[in-house]
């Protein structure tokens, strides 16, 4: 140790710095365990619809007498939706249109004791292409094509597969299996003139829309050659899909119920994801509080040692030895210190994320990697040390007259 | 220093109309330091003689830049003295201008040779045998691995002699640096002293009350 070590770190505290090393790693493992166990946790709720962002909702207006009985329209005014967009929790609104033509789909299964085909009517809609979002161009639809992807809502599959699968005493289906097999698909205008026939396939699967949906262009392109009259002019769209800040804000449910609309499709996902987010908040905030009592218990004993040191220090400054070889040993201990917290709030870390990650897989989450938590946990360290050191540099400058 | 250039010098400390601060709702008795124009220049020595609280020992803080309290102007080679950056200063300590404060300003838990060597690997000035004929000269050489804090004052005094003289320097403040020595130990002190003044062509300023450095052809300066 060099001489002027073996000055300054005269009445240094062990008891002081070990008070410091354990608050601040108790602060970043826990702003760390929270962060990493909120990636991780996430991924229970967020596996579902993969092809559309978590933040989209769909909305319609709650169908009561007045909608069966009466005249009232169950479509979205253009001064509805420009109120909605109007919205602070609203990035964009887009609308579901409908097709104006029969569908029939029919499937050929071929089972143990001969082949047996179901068929069914059904309908199609279809949202704007940038609310989707489908890697590799599964679900495009190109001029000419004979083949069309479709999207279907999971819960038809459901309900096919334990109620009327097992009633009727059908084969039930996988979502592996239905996805390889073709439909044939006969769509006919109204009046039954003109008939085109394709086949489909299920692209993928819905959780939150209840509806069967095909490429917008496809279905603009069948409305223009099948359907009556122009489709989506006339009337009023009865669904909206909305790209919204936040799916969990507060804002949303009273607005939407104040003016008799709903969100369609499983909303407990959203809720809870927002939820997640709410607590992953509060216990990252009460580490940040910790962290930064800890940088303050840092700032102050580094002060105190200093302020013992104080003669010591003028006098070095006074033999002409400048301020970064004055400070280097003050420097060299609130690096060590917070690099050792550091690098222990990360086995922490690990160490708690081994404990809570076998249940957590077994609810079905994926983790998520490290890199996020650890980049945080450096930074932060990295952090505490800067504003340390620029506390020991501002108090060497001090001593000097 | 406008000097990273190892050939620069502080050729002459001139002091315009200074007064310490203290001073300034009193009448001060006849001058030859305040409130007048004074310079000195490398390569001379002087002793400046005043009763105690005279503000001999602020005029030194005053030059070496632990103090600022004072009125009127301190320059080196016609520069303003308050124009400097502490880091200038710490060069200036370096490398031109060597102390010696009355209080000594040791510490006293580093042994005698730890006190010089702290100066001295600072500066890389002085060899180790030039050190030990320093410390045989002075009389301390059987202190050497004592600390400090348990040297009598005298001790003390010449150890810090030695620790002012670890550097090159244009001029070495010396506050009262004989003050608890006898009268063989100031001579010999005196002759160190002016011979790397010499050496190095260097102005000394020493300040006592009574009992001067021993320098020979000293201009003599009243406070």
């Amino acid at each position: 140790m060099n001489l002027i070590s073996k000055l300054l770190r005269k009445n240094t505290s062990p008891a002081r710095l070990v008070g410091f090393l354990v608050s601040n790693l108790i602060g970043l493992a826990i702003i760390g365990a929270g962060l990493q166990f909120y990636l991780d946790a996430r991924s229970i709720w967020q596996k579902e619809d993969s092809f559309l962002k978590s933040d989209y909702l769909a909305i319609n207006k709650i169908i009561d007498a007045s909608h069966t009985l009466g005249n009232a329209s169950a479509g979205f005014t253009p001064q509805e939706i420009a109120d909605l967009e109007g919205q602070p929790w609203v990035k964009r609104v887009g609308t579901f249109s409908r097709a104006g033509f029969n569908v029939h789909a029919a499937v050929a299964l071929d089972t143990p004791g001969g082949g047996r085909s179901m068929s069914t009517a059904m309908f199609f809609e279809a949202v704007p292409d940038d609310f989707l979002d489908i890697p590799g161009g599964d679900f495009s639809w190109e001029e000419g094509a004979t083949d069309v992807p479709i999207i279907i809502s999971k819960d038809y599959l459901a309900l096919y597969n334990f109620g009327f699968a097992s009633a009727a005493g059908l084969p039930r289906l996988s979502e592996s299996l239905i996805s390889g097999l073709p439909l044939r698909l006969d769509l006919t205008s109204d009046d039954g003139k003109h008939r085109i026939q394709m086949v489909g396939h299920v692209a993928g699967y819905s959780n939150r829309f209840n509806t069967i949906l095909v490429p917008e262009n496809f279905l603009q392109r069948m409305n223009a050659i099948l359907a009556a009259g122009p489709q989506g002019e006339d009337e009023a769209p009865s669904r909206l899909i909305v790209d919204v800040s936040s799916p969990g804000d507060a804002a949303i449910t009273p607005w939407l119920a104040e003016r008799g609309w709903e969100v369609a499709g499983d909303k407990s996902a959203s809720s809870a994801t927002y939820l997640l987010k709410v607590v992953t908040g509060i216990v990252m905030a009460v580490g940040c509080v910790i962290t930064l009592l800890s940088v303050l218990i840092l700032v102050l004993s580094m002060s105190l040692l200093m302020e013992k040191n104080r003669r010591r220090l003028h006098s070095l400054l006074m033999l002409g030895y400048g301020v970064s070889v004055v400070a280097r040993p003050y420097w060299r201990i609130t690096a060590c210190i917070g690099a050792g917290a550091g690098v222990l709030s990360i086995v922490a870390v690990l160490l708690l994320r081994s404990y809570y990650l076998p249940p957590l897989e077994g609810m079905g989450a994926h983790p998520s990697g490290l890199w996020l938590t650890l980049l945080l946990i450096v930074a932060l360290t990295l952090m505490v040390i800067l504003l340390n050191s620029l506390s020991v540099t501002r108090r060497v400058r001090s001593a000097w007259r | 220093m406008n000097s990273i250039s190892t050939d620069y010098h502080i050729r002459s400390i001139e002091l315009t109309d200074m007064l310490p601060e203290v001073f300034v709702n009193e009448s001060i008795p006849h001058s030859e330091v305040w409130l007048t124009h004074l310079k000195f220049e490398r390569g001379r020595h002087y002793l400046i003689e005043a009763p105690s609280g005279g503000g001999k020992s602020s005029l030194m803080a005053y030059i070496y830049g632990v103090r600022t309290d004072y009125k009127g102007m301190l320059q080196f080679n016609g520069r303003d003295a308050r124009d400097l950056k502490m880091e200038q200063w710490q060069l200036l300590r370096r490398r031109h201008l060597a102390y010696l404060p009355q209080e000594l300003d040791l510490f006293p838990e580093l042994t005698c040779i730890e006190n010089i060597r702290l100066k001295n690997d600072l500066t890389s000035h002085v060899d180790e045998a030039r050190i030990d004929s320093w410390l045989e000269r002075l009389g301390i050489a059987g202190r050497r691995n004592t600390p400090a804090g348990r040297m009598s004052i005298g001790q003390q005094q010449r150890l810090a002699i030695i620790r002012a003289l670890c550097m090159p320097f244009d001029f070495i403040l010396l506050d009262e640096p004989v003050s608890h020595l006898d009268s063989t130990n100031n001579r010999i002190a005196a002759e160190i002293i002016a011979e790397e003044a010499t050496r190095l062509g260097a102005g000394v300023i020493s300040t006592s009350v009574g009992n001067p450095l021993l320098l020979h052809s000293a201009i003599n300066v009243r406070l």
